[in-house]
C-alpha cells in the first residue's frame, strides 16, 4: 500500500514536471495559478477543515501577501527570497489580529467579519496610495532571482509546484499532529475540549495565523508571477472562489484543495472560448459539482475506498491503576456554599459537598433540581456567584474550564460530547496531552514525540473501561454504550484526581448499567474521587459511598445511601406526597370504547442500536393510560416516534383506525394527535393567547374569542398573564399553557410527556388536578411521567418500559402492587 | 451633512433594511439564507424595466408581474440551492446560492443586455417639491416610507394572522410547531418566497435612483448582509434599524471623508461592532445547553 | 474557428458555433502551418459588465474594417485576419490574464485594447516585455503610449488625456465663460491620469482656475456631497471624467440638488446609454468625441455606416450607432495595423512595430493620417481631431 502510494506520487511528480517543462507561456502561468490556488485552499482547509471556521475574506490575506512582496521587491528593491517569508509573516500577523474579533463570533457572524475584512483590505490598498499605488496598482514586480540568475515563469511554476507539495505535506503533518487533533477537537466540541485542558482561543488563533501565513506566501508569489497587482486583483469573488476550492475538493481532506484548485482554475480555462458566456457555465457547473459530491471530490473518493482497521484495543502493559494514581491524587474535591442563578431564577443555592478520593459520591434529585449546574460550576463552565471550589488545598473557583481541567478535574456529559469526527484513538490521544500541545513548529516539521507511547496508553485505557470496538473508527459511528465508555476513558486520559460523570447510565440497559457500576467502582478504587449525577437509583444505591440529594437547587439531604433512602423529604421529592386513592375514578367511566390509538411492533432508534423495540400499546376512547419507566428507558423516544417527530424503523401506529405511521409530525397533529411535549416548549416570544391560538392552527372551525376565553376560564392562572410573553411565565404556568395549547386543538388523543418535570410539589398537585378533570371529561390521554405514583393514581391503565421494551402492562392497581415498578424507579426504595 | 444627503441615506438605509429582512426571514426559520440576495433584487429591477419599458406594459402590471417572478425565484433558490444541502446537513448551501446568483446575473446579462439601463423619468423623479429650502423628489420620500411600511406589514402579518403566527412558531421552536400541525418545510418555502419578494420590492424601488444592470445588486446584497448581521439577524426590528443606521453612517462618512473612504470605514465599523457585540447590535446570544 | 463565430449575435448561433468550434479545435491543432492560416489579432475589452457596450462598439468597428480587408484578399499574400476576443470585465488583473492568454496561447500578431484605461495601463508592460504590438482604440490615459519603454510596442488611435484636458478647460471658458472649475473625477487610474492632466492644463491656462477636486466611486448612488463641496468653493463649471453610469448618477444628483451648473465632460459618458441613464438633463453635458456619424459624411463615413446598417440588425442609422468613437477609432486602427503587417511582411512583433512607425499616408474614417505614427509619437490623433458634442435626445450632435 505504502509502496503503491510512493509510486503514484513519483508518477504524478514526473507528470507535473513534464507538464511544466513542455507547457507554453500561458499554460505555465495557469499551472502556477493552480498551485497557488491550491495553497490558499489548504490555508482555508486548516481553518474550515480543522477548526470549522468559515472565511469569506481570504482574498484579503492573499492581497496582503502580494502587496508586501510587491512593495518590498519594487519600492525597496529587496530580494524576493527575503520578501517571501516576510509576506507570510505579515499576513500571518494580520490573521492573528483578525482572530481577535473573529473568535468572538460564529457562523454567519464570522462570515460577515471575514467579508468585511476582505473589503477593508481591498479598499485600503486602493486608498493608501503612497505605498500601494492606489487603483493603479504596482507594476513591474520582478521575478525571483537566485545567484545572478533571473527566473522565468517556468522556474516560478516549478517553485510553486514544490511549495504546493510542501504545503500539502505540511497539512498532512498538522492534521496528524496533536495540534491538528486539538483543532478538530475544538471544532467538534468546544466544551469537551476545554474540559480536557485545551484552550480553544489559542488553538483557533493558531489556525487563523497559519492559514493566513500560507495564503500570504501564495499571494507574494502571485504578485511576482503576474508582474502586476492592483486592488482589483483581490475582489470579493476571489474569496468565494478560494472557499469553493476547499469545498469542492473536500473539507478536511489532504488532497482536496489540490483537486479543488484544478477544478476552479482549469474549468474557466476550458471554457475560455465561450468568452463572455464563461461565468454562466462556471456557475452552472459549480452547482452541479456541489450537488453531486456532498463531501467534495476527494472526500467522496475517500469514503468509497476507506477501510477501517477493525482491530480492538490492546490492553498492553500499562498499569492503569498506577497511571491513575498520579502525584497529587489523594486530594478531595471540596465545594463550599456554591450559588448561581440564571436571569433571576436561582438554579443552585448554597450547595456544599465533599468528594473523597477512592470513593463514589452521588448527586441525586428530580429533574431540574440543579444537579448538572453543580457539575458545570465545579468544572468551570459556569462562574459561581458565591462559594468556592477547591481541589485539596488549591482554590480553583472561577478559573476557566481548561485551567481547572489541567489541575485534574475531568468530566463526562449527559449527552456524550465525544469529538465525533475523530477516531476513538484520537479522542484519547488528544486528552492524554492535558492541554500541552508542544511547539506548533515541531508539529509541522513532523517531529512530534511520543506518538507510539500515547497510542499504547490510549489503547490500555480503552481496554480498561471495557471498550471492545475498533479503535480506528470515528467516534460518531459508535453505539450509545460505547460512546459512554469512550467518554469515560477519555476523561481518565487526563489522569484526573476527580472524575465528574453526568448521568452516565442514561440510555443504558440493565446489563450495561451493571458493567458501568463495576467500572466506576474500579476507577474509585484506583484513588480517583468519582462524582456522579444519576437517576438510576439501583446503580446509585449500589456503588455510592455518599449521596447528596438536591431539590430546587438546594441540598435537602446527604449521607450514606441507606440513610438517604429512608429520609422522608427525599421520598416526597421523588414520589410526591399525595394520597393517591382519592384520585381514582370514582365510577368506572361510562364512555370507554374503541381503541383510538394503537401502536404495534414499533421499533425506532438513532443510528446504531434501537432505542425502542417491538412496542405494543393501545389506548381506548375516553381512557387515560400511563407509560412509566426510568430515565433513558425510551419514553420520550416513544412519544416522538408516535407523533412523527422521529421516524419509526418498523411497526405501525394507527389513530382511529387510520394508519399514521409514515406521517410527519404536522400531519399527525392534523389527524388529531396532540403532544404536550417534554419541557413544555411553549413559544417563548409569543403571548399566552397567541400560544393558545397556535394550538388550534389546524382547526378550521376555531372560534377565536370563545375558545380562547374557555381556556382562560379553565386555567385561571393564565388569565392574568394573557398578553404577556410565554417565556416570562413560571414553569407551572408554562405547563398549563402547554396543556391549554394542546386541548384547544380538540385532539382525539392527547399525549403528555413528563408534565410534572421540574415543577415544585404544590404545582404538581395543581397539575394532577387538571389531569383528573380532563380524564373525567372523557378525553383520551396517554401520559408519560416520572412521578410514577401520581401517574398511576390518576390513570386507568399503565405500561412499564425498560430498555426500550414494554416489560409489563395492566391496570394501575395491578402495577402498583407489582414490585418491579418501584424497582425500576427507585432501586428498591422503601 | 446636507439635508438631501440625509434623505438619501435614510432611503438607501431602508432599502438595505428591506433586503436584510429577506435574510432575516429565512435565517430565523431555517438557519439558511440566499447569499445572493442582491441578485434577486437585481431581478426585480430588471424585470420591471423589461416589462414596463421594453414591452410597454402598464407600470402596475409590470410591477406585480416582477414581484410574482421574484417570489418564484425565491422558491427556486430554496428548492435547488438550499434544500438539497440542508437535507444532508451540509453548509454548502452558501456556495450553492452564490452559484445561483452568478447564473442569474449571467442569464440576465444575455437576455436583458449588457449595457446598463435607466428607468424613464416619472412623476416620482420629476415632480420635485421644496421642503423648507431643500429640493425633494417624491421618490426620496416614497422609498423609506415603503420600506418601513413593508416592515410594519411583515410585523402585522406575523403577529395578527394565523399563518404569520405559524411562521413565528417555527422560528421559536420548529419541533413544537410541527406538533401544532404546522408544515415546517412549507414554512421555509414561504420564507424564501418572502425573501424574494422583499428583494424584488427593493429592486423596484431603487431602480429609478440607480442604474439597472445585471451587476447592480452585488454590492448592495453584501451591504444588506452586513445590515442583517449587525441587526442580529434574528430580530426583525433590529435588522430594519440597523439598515437605517448603516445608510445614515454611509451618508455621514461620504459627507465628512468623501465616498472613497465609505467602504473602508463602514466595513471596519462592522468588524468593530461585531467584536464588541458578537450577536449583532440588537441580537441575543443563543443559549446552548450542556 | 471562423471569424463569423465571434460576430454572431444570438446566443443560439453562438452556442452552435461553440460546439462546432470545440470539435474544430482538435482538427486545427493537427494541421501544419501554411500560408492560408489566418493572422490572429486579439481584442481585450469589456465584453460584460457596465461598460460592455464599449466592447461591442469596438468589435463593430474592427469587424467592419476586417471584413473589408478580408474581402479584398486579406494580408500577407492572401491570409485572412481572424479576431480573437477576450473579456476583461473592466478589471485590470483580468485584462492582464486575458492579454497573457492572447499572446502566449492564441499567439496573436498584435492586439487591441478597450475603454478602460486602468486595464490598458496594466497590459502595457506585458505587451512591451513580450514584444507584441498593442493598439489602443479608446482608453485615453496619457501614460498608455507615453510609457518610457524603449522600444515601445504600444500605439493608439484615440484621444490622449493630456491633450483632451487642455481642450476641456479651454472649452469651459470659451463656451460658458467659466473661470472657476470644479472637477468631478472617477476614483480610478483614469481619473488620476486626468487629475494630473487637468492640473497641468490649469497651470498653462490663465483664464481658468481649478477650485475643487472631488472623486466618486463607480457604485455611488448619491453624489450630492461632492457636488455641494464644489458648489461651496464657487465652481461655475464642472469638468467630468468618468464612464456613462456614474456620469449619469452625477447628472441626476446635480438635478436633485437643483444646481444648473454647466458640465464639460471627457468622452467616457458616451460609452453607454447616457441619455436614458441620466434622464432629462443628459443634454446639459458637453463632451469630447473624435468622430460623429451625424451630419455630412465623407466617402469613408458613408461606406462604414452602410456596412454597419447592413451587418447589424439593430442599426438602421447614425442614431443607433452607440459609442461612435469606439467604432470609428477601431475601424481606423484595424486598417492601420493591417497595413503595417502587410508592410512588415511578417507577423513578427518587432517588424510590425517598425512598420507602424514608418507607415505612409492613410486615408481613414476620422481623418487622413499623414503619417499616422512616428518613432517618437505613437498617438495617431491630436487636438485638431477632437470635436465637442452633446446629446440631443438619443443622438450625439456636434456643437458648432
Amino acid at each position: 500500500m505504502k509502496a503503491l502510494r510512493r509510486v503514484t506520487s513519483l508518477v504524478v511528480a514526473v507528470l507535473v514536471v513534464v507538464a511544466i517543462v513542455t507547457a507554453d507561456g500561458y499554460q505555465v502561468y495557469i499551472i502556477s495559478l493552480v498551485g497557488l490556488t491550491a495553497m490558499v485552499g489548504i490555508g482555508i482547509n486548516i481553518l474550515l477543515g480543522l477548526t470549522g471556521q468559515i472565511s469569506l475574506g481570504h482574498a484579503g490575506f492573499y492581497a496582503i501577501g502580494a502587496y508586501v512582496g510587491a512593495i518590498l521587491t519594487t519600492t525597496y528593491g529587496w530580494s524576493f527570497w527575503v520578501a517571501l517569508p516576510l509576506a507570510g509573516l505579515v499576513a500571518g500577523l494580520a490573521g492573528m489580529l483578525l482572530a481577535i474579533p473573529a473568535l468572538r463570533v460564529r457562523g454567519p457572524y464570522l462570515a460577515m467579519v471575514t467579508i468585511a475584512f476582505g473589503f477593508v483590505v481591498e479598499q485600503g490598498a486602493a486608498e493608501w496610495k503612497e505605498v500601494t499605488g492606489g487603483w493603479n496598482g504596482i507594476m513591474f514586480i520582478p521575478l525571483p532571482e537566485a545567484f545572478g540568475y533571473t527566473f522565468i515563469e517556468r522556474d516560478v511554476a516549478l517553485l510553486v509546484a514544490i511549495l504546493t507539495v510542501g504545503t500539502v505535506a505540511l497539512f498532512a503533518r498538522l492534521n496528524a499532529s496533536a495540534w491538528g487533533k486539538a483543532m478538530r477537537a475544538v471544532r467538534d466540541s468546544e466544551l469537551a475540549s476545554r474540559s480536557l485542558g485545551l484552550d480553544p482561543v489559542m488553538i483557533r488563533t493558531a489556525a487563523f495565523t497559519l492559514s493566513a501565513a500560507i495564503t500570504g506566501i501564495a499571494g507574494a508569489i502571485f504578485a511576482s508571477l503576474t508582474n502586476f497587482i492592483s486592488p482589483e486583483s483581490f475582489p470579493f469573488l476571489q474569496s468565494i472562489l478560494f472557499l469553493l476550492v476547499a469545498i469542492i475538493g473536500g473539507i478536511g481532506t489532504v488532497l482536496g484543495p489540490v483537486v479543488g484548485a484544478l477544478v476552479v482554475v482549469l474549468l474557466p480555462e476550458f471554457l475560455s472560448a465561450l468568452a463572455e458566456y464563461r461565468l454562466l457555465f462556471v456557475g452552472v457547473l459549480l452547482l452541479v459539482v456541489l450537488v453531486a459530491t456532498p463531501r467534495g471530490v476527494v472526500g467522496e473518493i475517500e469514503r468509497r475506498f476507506r477501510r477501517i482497521d477493525e482491530r480492538p484495543a490492546k490492553a498492553g502493559e500499562l498499569d492503569v491503576a498506577g497511571f491513575l494514581s498520579r502525584p497529587g491524587a489523594g486530594d478531595p474535591l471540596v465545594v463550599e456554599a456554591l450559588s448561581v442563578s440564571f436571569g433571576g431564577v436561582v438554579a443552585v443555592v448554597e450547595v456544599s459537598l465533599r468528594a473523597e478520593p477512592g470513593a463514589v459520591t452521588s448527586i441525586i434529585g428530580p429533574n431540574g433540581a440543579g444537579k448538572t449546574s453543580v457539575l458545570n460550576l465545579v468544572c468551570g463552565y459556569l462562574r459561581p456567584e458565591t462559594g468556592a471550589v477547591r481541589l485539596g488545598e488549591r482554590d480553583v473557583t472561577g478559573r476557566p474550564a481548561q485551567s481547572i481541567a489541567r489541575t485534574g478535574i475531568a468530566r463526562t456529559y449527559q449527552t456524550t460530547q465525544l469529538f465525533e469526527n475523530l477516531s476513538v484513538r484520537e479522542n484519547l490521544e488528544i486528552a492524554l496531552r492535558r492541554g500541552r500541545l508542544g511547539s506548533i513548529v515541531a508539529a509541522l516539521a513532523g517531529r512530534a514525540a511520543g506518538d507510539s507511547e500515547a497510542r499504547a496508553t490510549a489503547e490500555s485505557l480503552l481496554a480498561f473501561v471495557g471498550f471492545a470496538g475498533s479503535v480506528e473508527q470515528p467516534a460518531s459511528a459508535l453505539p450509545h454504550v460505547d460512546k459512554r465508555l469512550v467518554e469515560i476513558a477519555r476523561a481518565l486520559a487526563i489522569r484526573p484526581a476527580v472524575l465528574l460523570l453526568d448521568e452516565p447510565a442514561a440510555g443504558l440497559g440493565l446489563h450495561d448499567t451493571a458493567g458501568l457500576g463495576r467500572l466506576l467502582r474500579k476507577i474509585a478504587d484506583a484513588g480517583v474521587a468519582v462524582v456522579i449525577v444519576e437517576h438510576d437509583m439501583t446503580l446509585v444505591m449500589e456503588i455510592s459511598d455518599h449521596v447528596y440529594v438536591l431539590d430546587a437547587g438546594a441540598c435537602i439531604a446527604d449521607g450514606p445511601p441507606a440513610r438517604v433512602r429512608a429520609d422522608p423529604l427525599v421520598r416526597e421529592a421523588y414520589l410526591g406526597a399525595r394520597d393517591f386513592a382519592s384520585e381514582r375514578r370514582t365510577a368506572a367511566p361510562a364512555a370507554i370504547g374503541e381503541r383510538v390509538l394503537e401502536v404495534s411492533e414499533l421499533t425506532a432508534g438513532y443510528g446504531a442500536a434501537p432505542v425502542l423495540e417491538n412496542i405494543n400499546l393501545a389506548l381506548r376512547d375516553g381512557e387515560m393510560a400511563a407509560v412509566l419507566g426510568a430515565n433513558g428507558a425510551g419514553k420520550s423516544t416513544l412519544m416522538r416516534t408516535v407523533t412523527g417527530l422521529h421516524r419509526a424503523e418498523r411497526g405501525r401506529v394507527r389513530l382511529g383506525g387510520g394508519d399514521i405511521t409514515s406521517f410527519t409530525a404536522n400531519r399527525t397533529a392534523r389527524a388529531g394527535l396532540m403532544l404536550v411535549p417534554e419541557g413544555r416548549q411553549v413559544f417563548p416570544e409569543l403571548s399566552v393567547v397567541d400560544n393558545i391560538r397556535l394550538g388550534a392552527y389546524t382547526r378550521r372551525d376555531f372560534d377565536d374569542r370563545l375558545e380562547v376565553e374557555a381556556m382562560l376560564e379553565r386555567f385561571p392562572q393564565l388569565r392574568a398573564r394573557a398578553t404577556r410573553r410565554a417565556g416570562l411565565l413560571s414553569g407551572g404556568e408554562q405547563q398549563m399553557l402547554a396543556i391549554a395549547r394542546g386541548l384547544v386543538g380538540k385532539p382525539r388523543v392527547l399525549l403528555l410527556d413528563e408534565p410534572s418535570l421540574g415543577l415544585a410539589p404544590a404545582l404538581i398537585n395543581d397539575l394532577f388536578d387538571v389531569l383528573v378533570e380532563l380524564r373525567d371529561e372523557g378525553i383520551s390521554i396517554l401520559l408519560v411521567d416520572q412521578m410514577a405514583g401520581l401517574a398511576l393514581s390518576v390513570a386507568d391503565r399503565g405500561y412499564i418500559l425498560e430498555s426500550g421494551r414494554v416489560v409489563h402492562e395492566g391496570t394501575t392497581t395491578e402495577i402498583r402492587e407489582n414490585p418491579a415498578l418501584e424497582n425500576a424507579y427507585l432501586g428498591g426504595f422503601g | 451633512m446636507s439635508a438631501s444627503t440625509l434623505i438619501t441615506g435614510i432611503g438607501l438605509g431602508s432599502m438595505y433594511g428591506l433586503l436584510a429582512l429577506g435574510f432575516y426571514v429565512t435565517y430565523a426559520v431555517s438557519r439558511t439564507v440566499n447569499f445572493a440576495q442582491g441578485s434577486a433584487m437585481m431581478l426585480g429591477a430588471v424585470l420591471t424595466f423589461s416589462f414596463a419599458v421594453t414591452w410597454g406594459w402598464p407600470m402596475w402590471t409590470a410591477i406585480l408581474a416582477s414581484l410574482a417572478l421574484c417570489t418564484a425565484w425565491g422558491v427556486v433558490v430554496e428548492r435547488v440551492g438550499v434544500r438539497p444541502f440542508v437535507r444532508r446537513g451540509s453548509d454548502a448551501w452558501l456556495m450553492a446560492t452564490v452559484a445561483m446568483g452568478i447564473v442569474l446575473e449571467n442569464v440576465v446579462l444575455f437576455t436583458f443586455g449588457k449595457d446598463p439601463r435607466g428607468m424613464p423619468p416619472s412623476p416620482l423623479t420629476t415632480e420635485s417639491f421644496y421642503l423648507a429650502d431643500i429640493k425633494v423628489q417624491p421618490l426620496q420620500v416614497v422609498i423609506p416610507v415603503a420600506g418601513i411600511a413593508i416592515a410594519v406589514a411583515l410585523h402585522w402579518f406575523s403577529h395578527r394572522t394565523r399563518h404569520g403566527r405559524a411562521l413565528l412558531a417555527v422560528v421559536q421552536n420548529p419541533d413544537a410547531a410541527r406538533l401544532m400541525g404546522i408544515d415546517v418545510t412549507a414554512a421555509i418555502v414561504v420564507t424564501f418566497a418572502l425573501s424574494g419578494l422583499f428583494a424584488g420590492v427593493a429592486g423596484i424601488l431603487i431602480a429609478p435612483l440607480f442604474i439597472i444592470s445585471s451587476t447592480m445588486g452585488t454590492l448592495f446584497g453584501i451591504k444588506a448582509f452586513a445590515v442583517a448581521i449587525l441587526g442580529g439577524i434574528t430580530n426583525a426590528w433590529g435588522v430594519m434599524v440597523a439598515g437605517l443606521v448603516y445608510g445614515l453612517a454611509e451618508a455621514l462618512i461620504t459627507s465628512l471623508l468623501g465616498s472613497t473612504y465609505t467602504h473602508i470605514v463602514t466595513f471596519a465599523l462592522v468588524i468593530v461592532a461585531l467584536a464588541a457585540r458578537p450577536h449583532g447590535l440588537f441580537g441575543r446570544a443563543e443559549v446552548k445547553k450542556v | 474557428m471562423t471569424r463569423r463565430n465571434h460576430q454572431s449575435s444570438t446566443p443560439f448561433r453562438r452556442g452552435l458555433a461553440i460546439a462546432a468550434a470545440t470539435a474544430a479545435v482538435g482538427l486545427l491543432a493537427a494541421l501544419p502551418l501554411n500560408a492560408a492560416d489566418p493572422v490572429k489579432l486579439g481584442l481585450v475589452a469589456a465584453l460584460s459588465g457596465p461598460s460592455a457596450q464599449s466592447g461591442e462598439a469596438i468589435t463593430r468597428g474592427l469587424t467592419v474594417a476586417m471584413d473589408e480587408i478580408n474581402a479584398a484578399g486579406g494580408i500577407l499574400g492572401g491570409r485572412m485576419i481572424e479576431l480573437v476576443r477576450r473579456d476583461d470585465e473592466s478589471s485590470p488583473p483580468k485584462g492582464v490574464i486575458a492579454a497573457r492568454e492572447l499572446i502566449f496561447k492564441e499567439e496573436v500578431a498584435a492586439f487591441f485594447g478597450g475603454i478602460d484605461s486602468p486595464v490598458s495601463l496594466a497590459i502595457v508592460p506585458l505587451a512591451n516585455k513580450s514584444k507584441v504590438p498593442f493598439m489602443g482604440v479608446w482608453a485615453a490615459a496619457t501614460p498608455i503610449t507615453r510609457n518610457k519603454a524603449d522600444p515601445n510596442y504600444v500605439f493608439r488611435v484615440s484621444a490622449v488625456d493630456a491633450i483632451v484636458d487642455i481642450k476641456l478647460l479651454q472649452y469651459a471658458h470659451s463656451t460658458f465663460g467659466a473661470s472657476k472649475i470644479g472637477l468631478m473625477l472617477i476614483n480610478n487610474p483614469w481619473g488620476e491620469s486626468n487629475e494630473r492632466g487637468l492640473l497641468a492644463a490649469d497651470a498653462g491656462n490663465d483664464d481658468v482656475e481649478i477650485v475643487g477636486v472631488e472623486k466618486f466611486e463607480n457604485n455611488d448612488v448619491d453624489m450630492i456631497p461632492q457636488l455641494t463641496r464644489n458648489k461651496d468653493k464657487g465652481a461655475d463649471a464642472l469638468v467630468l471624467v468618468t464612464n456613462a453610469p456614474p456620469g449619469a448618477q452625477m447628472m441626476k444628483s446635480r438635478d436633485r440638488m437643483g444646481w444648473d451648473v454647466p458640465v464639460v465632460s471627457h468622452w467616457g459618458i458616451s460609452g453607454g446609454r447616457f441619455p436614458e441613464l441620466a434622464g432629462p438633463t443628459a443634454g446639459d453635458a458637453h463632451f469630447v468625441q473624435t468622430y460623429s456619424f451625424f451630419g455630412e459624411q465623407g466617402e469613408a463615413g458613408k461606406r462604414v455606416l452602410a456596412a454597419l446598417v447592413d451587418k447589424f440588425d439593430n442599426i438602421n442609422g447614425p442614431e443607433e450607432v452607440f459609442s461612435p468613437v469606439g467604432t470609428a477609432n477601431a475601424y481606423d486602427a484595424m486598417h492601420l495595423l493591417a497595413k503595417a503587417i502587410d508592410q512588415a511582411g511578417s507577423t513578427d512583433g518587432d517588424a510590425i512595430r517598425t512598420a507602424l512607425e514608418s507607415l505612409g499616408r492613410h486615408e481613414g474614417l476620422i481623418k487622413t493620417y499623414d503619417p499616422p505614427f512616428s518613432a517618437e509619437n505613437h498617438d495617431a490623433l491630436n487636438e485638431n481631431d477632437y470635436i465637442m458634442v452633446r446629446f440631443a435626445g438619443n443622438q450625439i450632435s456636434p456643437i458648432e
